[in-house]
């Protein structure tokens, strides 16, 4: 977590919090994926802040929803859960724990986000990223599909055991 | 037996996997491409009734849902067609075989979405069927298959939520929408039903692929867990499904429920369903439309080839 | 594999049923996708300027995203499928955060709905190139390559907006946009390059989106008066001609010669002045809406 302070992660409305899910990739939670962001409690109201991770994201609703049933299950009546959009969410949020799991569940987790400055440069021909195959560990994997099922993923197929697996872009 | 069968059947027997490089019997093979194939029809046919109102969706949030959910259809295609690839298959004669009617794809999408309604009917009712055939398939004892399974229910269940929410949300808005709710329910309760296949005694394929690991459950089993499933959500959401026959027995610790239109599963299966021509007449037409593309990305990649190769 | 043993596979009832009963027996109401978000108007800013800059923005995402959607199902290839899907949903995204800040900045507090489908065409601010209809792949590529460039370079320089919100939005739409372009320019690579029938057809693609490029970079009164809450698209010319010649350099395509597609007494998309192409994308997009004005969805 890059924003959390200390205090907040110790907390049990953090660690609530932080155990709900995300809707589409279960294995995962929230703060896991990076989009849990903040969580304070003052004056008896618990307030958790989350980000999306692409603009269209579906499962906003969902996570808000998820949230607020899990703390109200933990004893916390009031919760208020905000959407935050600076900065903007990067794959590189994904905490170390979370992608042992996207590994674990046969997805390849993402490698470091690209820094950018001035003009973005166009990509003509797909970057030959070596992304190992999550199932065999070979390095020898080809992209077979920019986008996937979902936005946060592109399509691969590994050359070794040929295995057709997703991994999570790096944004 | 020779020794790889024996290795062979030994994989399945101990309920480990079978991978892409292992030796496997020709008729496992094949039987796996058929239905690998079939369910990859399925997700991409399947995406035509519901992208029906994706342009027309009533609001921005549920135009996101909706078009998040047929893009994960196409996604959920994509991966199956790569894990029949694996066995040896080529996506381009499973497209053939799909247009030229020699593979099925799942029944249930040969029947108009008519409101907006069905949107929601078809995530609580037809994703939750599919879910209940899907999950013991990531049991299946082709690993690619298996892996595939895993990530697909995963992705159905959020589907199923989001339909059933609005449903939820329907029901609680004016007079016309329940009757838009209910109507959507009268017409896909029966063919979701069916969506489990033909009665036990008259499915031909279940007894090798159950033995094969393939398949891990009768279509009757399925669809009485289903059934039981279903019922107590319909309760919640307000609405009556369908059918007279429908009630509780303590005995078997089930719901009884009336008897299916085996003639008109039939109909549909052979190809004279309300929307079979229509399905496959817009994946016929987007294929030859699409052929003039596909040839220039298959001659931009050989030029490409070419040029590399000149200069190396 | 330890992710089979979390679900109760041996029994399908169990596994679908075990998380489910409590998470549905409530709905999720309805949020805003800027809920949360402190959206005060910055003081400097004019409220109403900025609310119908947002509604440019937004309707170019918007109404763009729904000519996406209507190749749903027709794309020549499964990965093209997905990509498009993907593309109008990032764009629609977009929209939603924009029309959800044009009704916070003007104060009228209307919702991303209120604006999707109730407004009349004449109060629709987006660019003509938007609503063109889709032609054939190669044109719907032109078109994409030349949105998403523009809009790119557009998003990049607004992440420095005055306006905070609007400088979040652009910043996420900033890692959306560079796939789009990317994809788009692959394509008109592929097709150009691709057989003797494919550069015939993108170049026709690039020629008949040409003449309605030059609208992109001519500012409105109010993207002016906004000044450094916005961007002055007149800026951006160089940046996308750069880009626009790169990708026809590699694809052996032309940059078409072409004249701005004439406005009506000067007015054009910006102004709410269309084509006849966007009176039945409206019909569509706001046919269910608005049969059902009382309805919650």
């Amino acid at each position: 977590m890059v924003t959390a302070t200390a205090t907040t992660e110790m907390s049990r409305a953090y660690q609530v919090a932080a155990s709900v899910t995300d809707p589409e990739l279960p294995m995962l939670t929230l703060a896991d994926l990076g989009v849990l962001r903040e969580v304070t409690e003052e004056d008896g109201v618990v307030r958790v802040t989350i980000t999306p991770t692409y603009s269209g994201c579906p499962a906003m609703d969902t996570m808000r929803d998820d949230l607020v049933h899990a703390l109200r299950e933990a004893g916390y009546r009031d919760v208020d859960v905000r959407t935050v959009l600076h900065p903007a969410w990067s794959s590189d949020w994904i905490t170390e724990e979370g992608r042992r799991k996207l590994a674990e569940a046969g997805i390849a987790p993402p490698g470091p986000a690209p820094r950018r400055s001035g003009p973005i440069p166009l990509t003509l021909t797909p970057p030959s990223s070596r992304v190992p195959c999550p199932k065999c560990g070979s390095p020898d994997t080809v992209e077979t599909a920019r986008f996937s099922a979902t936005a946060c993923k592109a399509l691969r197929r590994c050359r070794s055991c040929d295995e057709p697996f997703e991994h999570v872009k790096e944004i | 037996m020779t020794q790889l069968q024996e290795h062979f059947e030994r994989t399945i027997e101990r309920d480990q996997r079978i991978e892409p490089r292992d030796w496997m019997p020709e008729g496992y093979r094949k039987t796996l491409i058929r239905q690998i194939a079939q369910h990859a029809h399925s997700e991409i046919i399947g995406m035509q009734p519901e992208g029906n109102w994706i342009t027309r969706a009533p609001s921005l949030r549920r135009k996101a849902i909706l078009l998040a959910k047929v893009q994960d259809e196409a996604g959920h295609g994509l991966y199956l067609y790569s894990a029949a690839e694996t066995l040896g298959a080529d996506r381009g004669e499973l497209t053939e075989r799909l247009i030229n009617g020699r593979q099925k794809y799942s029944s249930i999408f040969n029947y108009p979405t008519l409101t907006f309604a069905d949107v929601g009917v078809i995530g609580w009712l037809v994703d939750g069927a599919a879910i209940c055939n899907q999950v013991p398939l990531c049991r299946s004892s082709y690993g690619p298959y298996a892996r595939a399974m895993i990530r697909i229910c995963k992705e159905e269940s959020f589907h199923q939520r989001q339909g059933y929410e609005l449903l939820m949300t329907m029901m609680r808005g004016t007079e016309e929408q329940r009757q838009m709710v209910q109507d959507a329910t009268n017409r896909w309760w029966w063919p979701s039903l069916m969506m489990f296949g033909p009665p036990d005694d008259q499915s031909p394929n279940t007894a090798q692929s159950m033995a094969w690991k393939i398949k891990r459950h009768t279509n009757d089993e399925l669809r009485q867990k289903f059934v039981d499933m279903t019922v107590p959500q319909a309760e919640a959401l307000g609405v009556t499904l369908p059918d007279p026959d429908l009630k509780w027995n303590p005995e078997r610790g089930h719901y009884d429920f009336g008897e299916i239109d085996w003639a008109e599963f039939k109909r549909v299966l052979a190809g004279n369903g309300p929307c079979n021509a229509q399905r496959i007449a817009t994946r016929r037409r987007a294929h030859e439309e699409g052929e003039w593309v596909r040839e220039a990305a298959a001659a931009h990649a050989r030029k490409q080839r070419e040029r590399r190769e000149v200069a190396a | 594999m330890s992710a089979v043993s979390k679900m109760a596979f041996d029994n399908a009832y169990e596994a679908i049923t075990e998380e489910n009963d409590a998470r549905w027996a409530y709905g999720t109401g309805f949020t805003d996708p800027l809920a949360g978000v402190d959206t005060t108007v910055p003081a400097e800013v004019d409220g109403a300027d900025l609310a119908a800059y947002c509604l440019m923005l937004g309707d170019d995402a918007l109404i763009l995203s729904h000519r996406l959607q209507q190749w749903c199902t027709h794309a020549p290839e499964l990965e093209d499928e997905v990509a498009l899907a993907n593309i109008g949903l990032d764009l629609l995204g977009q929209a939603r955060m924009l029309l959800t800040r044009a009704g916070k900045a003007d104060g009228s507090d209307r919702t991303e709905d209120s604006f999707a489908f109730f407004r009349a065409e004449h109060e629709f601010r987006n660019v003509r190139l938007a609503e063109a209809p889709n032609g054939d792949f190669a044109f719907s590529m032109a078109r994409l390559l030349v949105f998403a460039t523009w809009r790119l370079a557009l998003l990049q320089r607004l992440t420095s907006s005055i306006d905070p919100v609007l400088a979040a939005i652009a910043a996420k739409g900033v890692k959306e946009v560079t796939y789009h372009r990317d994809y788009a320019a692959q394509w008109v690579v592929r097709l150009g390059d691709g057989t003797e029938l494919s550069h015939e057809r993108m170049q026709a693609g690039l020629d008949a989106v040409w003449p309605l490029v030059g609208e992109l970079f001519e500012p409105h009164p109010v993207e002016l008066r906004l000044g450094p809450a916005a961007v002055d698209v007149r800026e951006l010319r160089p940046e996308f001609d750069e880009v626009i010649a790169q990708v026809l350099g590699a694809a052996t395509l032309q940059v078409p010669d072409a004249e701005p597609l004439a406005g009506v007494s000067g007015k054009a998309g910006r102004d709410g002045v269309h084509t006849e192409a966007m009176g039945y994308l409206l019909a569509e997009l706001q046919s269910v809406a608005r049969a059902h004005p009382e309805a919650t969805w």
